[in-house]
């Protein structure tokens, strides 16, 4: 479904060279469910907007639905993000004028498809949301909105959805609906690419996908066990960064403080590439701080 | 090219903002009005003030008080005298079938408790054969009647409908500004004659005009029949001498009178209409450019605020080409509705002023309607090319983060 090899992409600010993706090979397999996590400004979004045909990168060569994406010209990148692509944001991005029903309308306007308006029907009904499609988004819930977005994204029946923190602006409740929405349409055979903050919806993923600095550098294959030991872990990493919080504000007596933190990404450093593993054991093994705490700290605890 | 879906998308976006639109669009709407108002004049000008004129006839020449040049000398305002009318037909009989001495002013003509409100014509027996207007009923005027001041007069047609309708009136004696007089004739039916309706007209003896009803000395008007429309400058030329003879005036002063010609009428009025037509075309010129720039204003105000939108319809497959269009359609549709609205503006200002003047007749000719359309979707077209190329060269990555 996705090869990626090599991709790099730079930004250049003035002298100084960002380099929001330094290199990244991956691939993905039809049917997957993907994870992606990572730090703020490790290029997760970029990656997502470079597989969805959105960007091109700087370097590398991207293969995406059988086409190499490089050789492609702009009229031709437009029709694979209409037939093969599903986007689903973090902010929903409806267009709050219209209905519910219009949105999901809007990537058939670019398909020219007969029975358009039954495609629509169909994509809210399977959101549930066959009711509200009269409805403007300012007149629905958060999760309902995202569903739209959902439904808008698998209106043309794509094969890959591609999903950048769709719970991130949902409670972790609606974000459960949301995210079994996604279960369903893998189960259907669509390959599901997901960005998150949240390990509770990572661990979801048949694969996880750590990046830092525009590099890969977890990938690992999941399964109930490993699942299991993930959450354990990372309920352990909240309480401790919790104590640790709350010891920094003298909440609780210094002897309660931790001095070690141990964070995902070291913690079952076996899965991809033993260098990446080893450089990420290095780095969270150095003396702690707030800032020091990997991926946990990008979780809020009082959120949970 | 466009197809519907895209349109109706355009239009459902513009009915969100409704006033904001209708303001950007006022420019339009006044440029579009006032190419359709100056059109209305214009058009009504040609088919109607001009064919008036037609009337008036290419072998006669109209002799009026005044003085046609700026002098510094004070001239007698009124000169024409009703001998001049005598002196210019004897005179120059070569060349003058005939000179018809006209004075004329309101009057109501009252037949028991029926009343009208007329035209008094003073005028001679050689009035109505020089405009072919004939009697339906009795007879015209005289000669005796002029020279005897006689109280007869000759009722045009809508006076005669509106006091008699269908009941004979020959014979009877109304009584016009108090004065009674025996009607002699009943006029055909014949409309206007340049700014003159005919109809409304109350036909009396000169001398009786000027005498015992308006007390005056001179004429209003003076109309001569030459022998042949090539012959009227030289028929100018002798009516001219003839004039300056009797008025006594002396070589190298100016006339005190004007002599006009159906040429000269039709020259004049052109010249308003010219001059009316450039002060309406500017105004629609300056309009439909602050028209252009007020749609112009508002799309890019219109990309800027749907950014996201932009980068939304990118990420689901619109391709820059399809952006592109809908921004243009929203522009021509704005655009197209300002016209509209502008030809039902223009269309009502026309009529109002010719209304209110009376003498403007105006015509919208339903060409101009698809024209003022077909312009108006061009100003859209044009206005909106810039802000929907800028929205199409949105980077849709940057696009999805605006805030
Ligand atoms: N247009 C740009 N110009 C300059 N730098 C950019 C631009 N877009 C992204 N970057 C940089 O690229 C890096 C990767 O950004 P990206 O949005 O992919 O991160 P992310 O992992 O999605 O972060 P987040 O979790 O906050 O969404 C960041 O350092 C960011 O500052
Ligand atoms: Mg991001």
């Amino acid at each position: 479904m996705i090869e990626a090899a090599q991709l790099r992409k730079e930004y250049h600010m003035g002298d100084s060279v960002v380099h929001a993706l330094a290199g990244v090979d991956l691939r993905i397999q039809p049917g997957e469910f993907v994870s992606i996590t990572g730090a703020s400004g490790s290029g997760k979004s970029t990656l997502m907007h470079i597989l969805g045909c959105l960007d091109r990168p700087t370097s590398g060569i991207v293969r995406v639905a059988g086409e190499t994406v490089s050789a492609l010209n702009d009229k031709q990148l437009a029709r694979i993000r209409n037939q093969h692509i599903g986007f689903v944001f973090q902010t929903f991005n409806l267009i709050n004028r219209t209905t519910a029903f219009d949105n999901v309308l809007v990537p058939l306007v670019y398909t020219r498809r007969a029975f358009a308006k039954k495609a629509a029907r169909d994509a809210l009904e399977r959101v549930g949301l066959g009711k509200r499609s009269k409805h403007r988004p300012s007149e629905m819930s958060g999760g309902e909105c995202q569903r739209v977005a959902i439904a808008r994204a698998i209106v043309n029946k794509p094969r890959l959805i591609l999903a950048d923190e769709p719970t991130g602006n949902l409670d972790t409740r609606t974000g459960e609906q949301i995210m079994q929405i996604f279960h369903e349409l893998h189960a259907d055979g669509i390959t599901i690419l997901v960005v998150t903050h949240e390990m509770d919806v990572a661990v979801q993923a048949q694969r996880m996908i750590h990046m830092k600095d525009g590099n890969i550098v977890e990938d690992t294959a999941v399964d109930d066990h490993r699942r299991e030991q993930i959450l354990t872990q990372a309920h352990d990493v909240h309480t401790r960064a919790f104590r640790q919080k709350a010891a920094a504000k003298a909440i609780l007596p210094a002897a309660a403080r931790v001095p070690e933190v141990g964070g995902w990404p070291t913690s079952f450093g076996g899965g991809g590439g033993d260098d990446r593993g080893h450089d990420a054991e290095r780095e969270s093994s150095s003396p702690p701080g707030p800032k020091d705490l990997g991926y946990p700290a990008e979780v809020d605890p009082v959120r949970e | 090219m466009f197809h519907l879906q895209i349109l109706l998308m355009a239009f459902r976006g513009l009915k969100q903002n409704l006033v904001r639109s209708l303001l950007a669009t006022l420019g339009v709407i006044i440029g579009v009005g006032a190419v359709v108002s100056a059109v209305s004049i214009l058009e009504g000008a040609q088919r109607n003030i001009l064919d008036r004129f037609e009337s008036l006839g290419a072998d006669q020449v109209l002799i009026f008080n005044g003085s046609d040049r700026k002098s510094h000398r004070q001239v007698q305002t009124s000169s024409l005298l009703p001998k001049d009318s005598d002196l210019i037909a004897e005179e120059n009989k070569d060349i003058i079938v005939a000179a018809a001495p006209q004075y004329s002013g309101a009057g109501q003509v009252k037949f028991y408790e029926k009343n009208a409100f007329a035209t008094i014509l003073g005028a001679t027996e050689s009035y109505a054969p020089m405009y072919q207007y004939k009697v339906a009923q009795g007879r015209f005027l005289t000669r005796e009647d002029v020279r005897g001041n006689a109280m007869v007069a000759v009722l045009g047609y809508k006076v005669a409908n509106e006091i008699f309708g269908a009941l004979p009136s020959v014979g009877k004696t109304v009584k016009i500004n108090g004065k009674s007089f025996i009607l002699i004739g009943v006029m055909e039916e014949k409309g206007a004659y340049g700014f003159i309706e005919l109809d409304s007209q109350v036909i009396i003896p000169l001398s009786t005009a000027m005498g015992r009803m308006f007390g005056q000395r001179y004429l209003n008007m003076l109309v001569v029949q030459c022998t042949s429309a090539a012959r009227v400058p030289a028929c100018i030329e002798r009516v001219k001498k003839t004039l300056r003879a009797s008025h006594q005036i002396s070589a190298g002063d100016d006339d005190d009178f004007i002599v006009f010609t159906q040429d000269q009428f039709k020259q004049q009025l052109g010249q308003v209409a010219l001059i009316f037509g450039v002060v309406l075309y500017s105004i629609a010129g300056i309009s439909i450019i602050v028209g252009a720039i007020g749609i112009m204003n508002i799309m890019l105000v219109s990309v800027t605020e749907r950014t996201r939108e932009i980068g939304v319809r990118i990420a689901v497959g619109a391709r820059r080409f399809d952006i592109l269009k809908q921004f243009l359609a929203e522009a021509s549709i704005i655009s197209m509705f300002g016209g509209a609205l502008g030809i039902v503006f223009g269309w009502a200002i026309s009529n109002l002023l010719s209304e209110l003047t009376q003498v403007l007749e105006t015509y919208t000719p339903p060409i101009i309607i698809a024209l003022a359309l077909l312009m108006a979707i061009m100003v859209g077209i044009v206005s909106g090319i810039y802000p929907a190329i800028r929205a199409s060269r949105l980077d849709p990555v940057q696009a999805l983060r605006y805030e």
